[in-house]
């Protein structure tokens, strides 16, 4: 028998906003498990989104602390991270259980290069908040190669990009690189002969263009979850802040990329 | 009656012919560059002129032409590119 209706019972459901929108299948959202890589200022904006969606089971890969210059555009760090020197991973971690009772994330305070790839094959869907080339590559070739959705989220200033790679069909990541991406991505790691040094760039980075690429990031996983595949976005979202634009641009798949033709 | 110009006949006027008239666009300025290339040069080799020309931070750059990314190890006549056409060099953000 159906659950009697009781007046005012919408308002004291968590999700009621959220199901009326018709095609969201919050059931499918609770469900899913997402890998989300960075938790930077992408990753508190995109595991705030998830959370708030729906979305419980989410896995932080991140090995960084939180320092002072996070905390113009990162929701759940403090000063008192920042004195602790807390793990990112962590941090997100707590702050989410903060949000809803029912989110269960886990927080690894690693590199994503130095985990195992076996938790590509764990979740369903790849989320990239991450901050350099070389990273995104690995998230990109390893995702790919379990047929794992990747969202890819990427800022600088006010301009940003989101690009959603849907294997089998369409191009991924790389296929959209060029000379000027190796480029930087070797300048970043320098060889002093004994070490390898990382170089991270001190990029402008603000709240409100985070935002918005981490929502658009997050309403693809939507889709995906809730079997939307229609709506998905195929190509790349570009987006300038400065200037008050968006539009999504086709990135062709690259027969000759390598993440393709190691699947294929 | 008149005789078709030959260019096999005049060397100098066909290679001016070979050169491509392209503009180039910065799209974070709306400054604009004009390029004379060959049909033999890259796409890759475009985006390097260019960002060097306008001193862009050492970052990464995609090419655009419409509503399409050129892949870079193109050249521009296999990326379809022809004389006159307006291209958009474009920040392909790295921040996180």
């Amino acid at each position: 028998m159906p659950t009697p209706l009781k007046p005012g019972a919408m308002d004291d459901d968590r999700y009621d906003r959220s199901k009326r929108v018709p095609w969201l299948d919050i059931e499918s959202i609770s469900m899913a498990r997402v890998l989300m890589v960075g938790a930077g200022a992408i990753g508190n904006e995109v595991a705030k989104d998830l959370v708030l969606s729906g979305f419980r089971k989410i896995t932080i890969v991140d090995m960084d602390h939180v320092v002072g210059s996070n905390l113009n555009r990162c929701l759940f760090f403090t000063e008192d991270h920042v004195n602790r020197r807390a793990y990112k991973s962590e941090t997100i971690a707590e702050g989410l259980t903060r949000l809803s009772h029912e989110a269960e994330p886990l927080a690894v305070t690693r590199r994503i290069e130095d985990t195992d790839r076996s938790v590509f094959n764990d979740h369903e869907i790849v989320l990239g908040c991450l901050d350099n080339i070389a990273a995104r590559l690995h998230v990109n070739s390893h995702s790919y190669a379990a047929g794992k959705a990747y969202i890819d989220g990427g800022m600088d200033g006010l301009v940003g990009k989101v690009m959603v790679s849907f294997p089998p069909s369409g191009a991924c990541l790389q296929c959209g690189m060029n000379k000027s991406h190796a480029k930087v991505a070797a300048l970043r790691f320098s060889c002093t002969g004994k070490d390898v040094v990382f170089h991270e760039p001190r990029l402008a980075a603000e709240i409100t263009t985070t935002s918005v690429i981490s929502a658009v990031m997050v309403r693809e996983a939507l889709k995906i979850v809730s079997g939307k595949t229609d709506l998905l976005l195929s190509n790349a979202f570009y987006y300038d802040g400065q200037r008050n634009v968006s539009e999504e641009i086709e990135v062709p798949l690259d027969p000759g990329c390598p993440v393709h033709s190691r699947r294929d | 009656m008149r005789k078709p110009f030959n260019l096999a006949f005049c060397p100098v006027l066909a290679v001016v012919f070979l050169v491509l008239r392209i503009k180039v666009k910065n799209a974070e300025t709306g400054a604009a560059v004009e390029m004379e290339l060959e049909n033999e040069n890259t796409i890759d080799e475009v985006i390097e002129s260019a960002a060097t020309f306008w001193s862009k931070d050492m970052g990464a750059y995609v090419l655009r032409k419409g509503k399409k990314v050129l892949r870079g190890g193109s050249s521009l006549s296999d990326a379809g590119i022809r004389a006159e056409d307006v291209l958009e060099l474009i920040p392909d953000p790295e921040g996180g």
